[in-house]
């Protein structure tokens, strides 16, 4: 049990106190009655549940000197990057529209590469999430050493990826500096 | 006949189911008029955010404050996370098999049959899938 905790980023029992409140406000959303014998399961189940994944949800750096727990994240930072986040997907979800169903396709796929570093691997798969998420761009593969290969639907996606605004973001998101670089593009055959 | 305040929620939320079924219609046609594989995964990305959203907002506006509407919150914050995860993995696993990209320089190459080798064809512009170690 001690040697599970070792050089986690964070209170090891903080990260456990969020997760069983907001394991417990599931449960009780979800079952709606507010009666001993659910109270009662629900705070079992809850524990129990945290007790086994918590484990599980701390994943290690590169290096494997450090392991970061995967929901910390600061809900402040978390909730001001959702409302950008679901205002980029408005803007790319009109452009994606108009592009696919007009007249003419207004399309020029092609597979755009950029390297990102962060020390929370966390960060990369938040960064790949947002970027499939985000209708026009699909991350197709994310190397070792931090390079991007996303496949973009319009020019405008593909320069969307490309001017590091969303990478800004998401560094901003884990306290961890910009290393962005975009990646030279591969020569047709 | 006057305009009760029930109707007026309906009508809200028949606004707002109709603007996502603008954009799922879009998804459709998008899927049929896209040339290959790797465009329609996005034609399917219209469809999982805006389209889901306007759709979950209409039906929470539809039913109320109650405890059936914050378990489609739930229903559609699952639909949101888990479903990037799925269009990455098809997305991965086609670049990792060699699937070709096809892109404007490409258009006119005769097509690709299924029995050539994918080194030899001409509907591959990207040069070849980069040879990376490991993963």
């Amino acid at each position: 049990m001690f040697k599970e905790e070792q050089n986690v980023v964070g209170s090891p029992l903080l990260h456990k106190s969020c997760l069983f409140l907001l394991l417990f406000a599931f449960w009780m959303a979800l079952a709606g009655r507010t009666e001993t014998k659910f109270i009662v399961y629900g705070l079992l189940t809850s524990a129990v549940t945290v007790w086994i994944t918590y484990p599980l949800m701390l994943v290690p750096n590169k290096a494997g000197d450090k392991r970061y727990y995967v929901l910390g994240i600061s809900v402040f930072k978390l909730l001001n990057y959702s409302v950008w986040l679901l205002w980029q997907l408005i803007l790319a979800n009109i452009d994606v529209l108009l592009a696919t169903t007009g007249q003419v396709m207004a399309i020029d796929p092609k597979v755009v590469r950029f390297y990102f570093k962060a020390e929370n691997p966390m960060a990369s798969i938040v960064l790949a999430d947002s970027i499939t998420l985000t209708p026009g761009t699909v991350t197709i593969n994310v190397t070792d050493d931090g390079l991007f290969e996303i496949h973009a639907l319009t020019p405008g996606a593909a320069s969307g990826v490309l001017d590091g605004s969303m990478q800004k973001k998401v560094a901003w998101l884990f306290d961890e500096p910009l290393q962005f670089a975009v990646a030279e593009e591969e020569v047709p055959a | 006949m006057s305009i009760t305040l029930d109707m007026l929620r309906q009508g809200i939320a028949a606004l707002f189911l109709l603007g996502g079924l603008v954009f799922f219609v879009g998804s459709a046609i998008g899927m049929l008029r896209l040339p290959d594989f790797y465009t329609r995964v996005h034609a399917s990305g219209n469809s999982e955010t805006l389209g889901c959203m306007l759709s979950f907002i209409g039906l929470i506006i539809y039913e109320g404050l109650t405890l059936t509407s914050l378990k489609m919150v739930f229903v559609f914050l699952i639909v949101f996370l888990a479903n990037p995860i799925g269009s990455h993995i098809l997305g991965k696993a086609a670049y990792k098999s060699g699937h070709p990209v096809w892109t404007l320089a490409s258009k006119d190459a005769p097509k690709v049959l299924s029995g050539q080798p994918q080194g030899s064809s001409a509907n591959e512009p990207m040069g070849s899938l980069p040879a990376k170690e490991g993963n």
